[in-house]
């Protein structure tokens, strides 16, 4: 069916076709009201039904939520009809990364730029329990900016080249990116098998072509259980010493993402600041969601002329702090609150310096801003860039005040675990309740 | 083509077709049928009736069935706009709705005015704010004496009671909002942006009309 000029939903007009499938065909598209450029993923439900994949699609929508990184494709929403699904998806116009490849093998910086953002991917999919499986060149895309973005994550059982013997083929039916365990049909470790994926991915931006390759496939099968591949002359040897521990048969052995990261010829230019510039799209519910004090509304409380008076809460302020007017519970599992408030009778100066204490014993740096607003910002590399935390401080009557910390930007779950370990210990002695 | 299965097996009494109260609400029917998918499953958490009981409500706000609180009883209260002591499924939508990020202001502004009036009388008086103040203080285990209570309530009145009568009407709230944006803040829900995403059940079970989708942004 030609889709160009159509509009989906009153929402998103379609463009050209972008690539076909199996299961389905991805369209360029243009989001009417905000002109966004999206890449909208159409998948046939006939098709899915018949080869019983239903329930794997629902998951894989949840997983891909899930996953969202400045290197990853992001899925910004779902749509459906009756005979279709629509992933409407971040559009990579870069194209694929290994196009560039076709024309020449890379420099060593420039392949080295691309495996450290392939690694922050997988290495934070990793460390949500979601795999790719299915690592290979069509899945790595570059945006406008050269920035890798790895797709398909989470999406693995409606991947185009699974076929139904289980077996991972890609589309021009060699299995060259996968790892030995997997072609060998045992049961096999995820996060591995995607590390050794990208092995190869790594070997052929610096080669130009695949370390494993032999006119036939039980050839190329052969080959590729015994690790057996030669280095070309030009591979620098901290990148052989690299790229050996990673091309190891037994997944066992075979290095991790953690260790990887702290490679040396791994770690030169590692500069997350720039592969995050367009970062931390985060859930707007973790940012801007919350009860009061963002930085652009202080200025409708009192404390416009006066820098270090603080904010002073209202009646009504003071009532929307009660769980019971939360509804953001309704929507998840776990009832894990957004924001983390105390109420202290310490003097705010008091409260002030705590925080400075607990954020220089922790390495982050401190910045104090307008109201009883103290910045915390973790220095240290995060798995989504740096930790950006606001505390601010709020008189609810003289001698009684409420602190509230909420994450600006940073890994959610980084922030969760810190807040558990590092800062409910520390702040105990200044803190009269904790808010439910 | 655009016709909607209205009675589709298996759907309980008090469902509403996606594209009634897609019309009428800033959903699409995507969205409809994803939060038709979390209803669901609050629904029937309890008792599996394709209502939403009290209990069950408390269940997903505080994870426990038990736990009394006075503005979760206000928010139920206003959900269940058939005043029947259950919220259905067409009243689940359109309540929420309200909170949802492209909703007008106006109603936000509305809705929780009628939450804050405990007593129904068509204001908020002085004695319902104190004991509003009184039961988040009670509810987080926060001891203030009952002078410094008194204080806080008075100076919220001083500011948004102008006419000086003990209460707040319908429009010294709507100025006194004005002037303190941050109160309404609760009645906005991010989560409601995400909810194809967060509910992606529907897609399989979808009755829209392929490509002609009779829908708002």
């Amino acid at each position: 069916m030609e889709n160009k000029g159509k509009v989906l939903m009153q929402k998103y007009e379609f463009g050209k076709m972008l690539g076909q499938g199996n299961f389905a065909k991805v369209y360029y598209a243009k989001n009417i009201k905000t002109s966004q450029s999206v890449a909208i993923k159409v998948i046939e439900k006939e098709k899915v039904l018949k080869v019983g994949m239903i329930d794997q699609t629902k998951t894989e929508i949840s997983t891909m939520s899930l996953v969202k990184h400045p290197n990853i494709l992001e899925l910004y929403e779902v749509m459906a009809s009756k005979n279709k699904i629509y992933y409407v998806m971040e559009y990579a116009n870069g194209g694929e990364l290994f196009n560039k490849v076709a024309k020449g093998k890379l420099r060593e910086d420039l392949a080295r730029k691309y495996f450290q953002q392939l690694i922050s991917a997988v290495d934070f999919c990793h460390s949500r329990g979601v795999y790719h499986r299915d690592l290979k060149p069509e899945n790595l895309l570059l945006d406008e900016n050269g920035t890798l973005k790895v797709s398909d994550f989470g999406l693995s059982a409606l991947g185009e080249s699974k076929h139904q013997d289980g077996l991972l083929h890609t589309t021009c039916g060699t299995p060259a990116y996968v790892a030995p365990e997997v072609i060998n049909r045992k049961g096999y470790d995820g996060a591995k098998a995607d590390i050794w994926s990208c092995g190869v991915i790594l070997f052929v931006l610096l080669a130009g072509y695949l370390p494993f390759h032999d006119s036939n496939l039980i050839g190329m099968y052969k080959k590729i259980s015994k690790a057996d591949y030669k280095f070309p002359s030009w591979f620098s040897p901290d990148v052989t010493k690299l790229l050996s521990r990673i091309l190891n048969p037994n997944p066992k052995s075979r290095i991790s993402t953690a260790k990887i990261m702290t490679n040396s010829w791994f770690k030169k230019g590692f500069k997350l600041k720039s592969s995050h510039k367009t970062a931390e799209k985060d859930l707007p519910s973790t940012d801007t969601n919350v009860v009061f004090g963002s930085e652009a509304n202080t200025a409708a409380f009192e404390t416009k002329n006066h820098k270090d008076q603080l904010t002073k809460l209202n009646a009504f302020d003071i009532i929307s702090l009660s769980s019971g007017l939360d509804l953001s519970g309704l929507f998840t599992e776990t009832g894990e609150k957004k924001e983390v408030r105390f109420t202290s009778m310490h003097s705010a100066s008091a409260i002030t310096s705590k925080l400075e204490d607990f954020a220089e014993h922790l390495k982050f740096k401190v910045k104090k801003e307008v109201g009883g607003l103290l910045k915390i910002e973790k220095s240290s590399r995060g798995q989504k860039g740096a930790l950006t935390i606001y505390a601010q401080i709020f008189e609810v009557a003289p001698s009684f005040y409420l602190v509230e910390l909420r994450k600006s930007s940073g890994d959610t779950l980084e922030y969760r675990k810190m807040l558990e370990q590092d800062v409910r210990p520390a702040l105990e002695d200044i803190v009269c309740t904790w808010l439910k | 083509m655009g016709c909607f299965c209205l009675k589709k097996l298996g759907h309980k009494p008090g469902y509403e077709a996606p594209i009634n109260l897609a019309s009428e609400t800033p959903f699409t029917v995507n969205e409809v049928e994803a939060l038709y998918d979390l209803f669901k499953k609050l629904s029937s958490s309890i008792i599996d009736d394709g209502l939403i009981h009290k209990e069950e409500f408390q269940l997903a706000l505080f994870k426990n069935s038990n736990k009394q609180n006075l503005f979760a009883d206000r928010i139920f209260d206003l959900f269940d706009i058939k005043h029947n002591g259950v919220i259905e499924f067409g009243e689940f939508v359109r309540s929420l709705s309200v909170f949802h990020p492209n909703a007008p202001e106006a109603d936000k502004i509305a809705f929780l005015f009628r939450l804050y009036d405990l007593r129904q009388t068509g204001c908020i008086e002085a004695e319902e704010l104190k004991e509003m103040v009184t039961a988040l203080l009670c509810e987080n285990n926060m001891s203030l004496s009952e002078d410094v209570v008194d204080l806080i309530v008075e100076k919220t009145m001083m500011e948004a009671d102008t006419k000086r009568d003990g209460k707040i009407d319908d429009e010294e709230w709507k100025e006194f909002v004005k002037k303190n944006p941050s109160i309404i803040k609760i009645m906005t829900l991010s989560d409601l942006k995400e909810l194809t995403l967060a509910f992606p059940s529907f897609v399989m079970n979808s009755g829209v009309s392929d490509l002609q989708q009779p829908v708002k942004n």
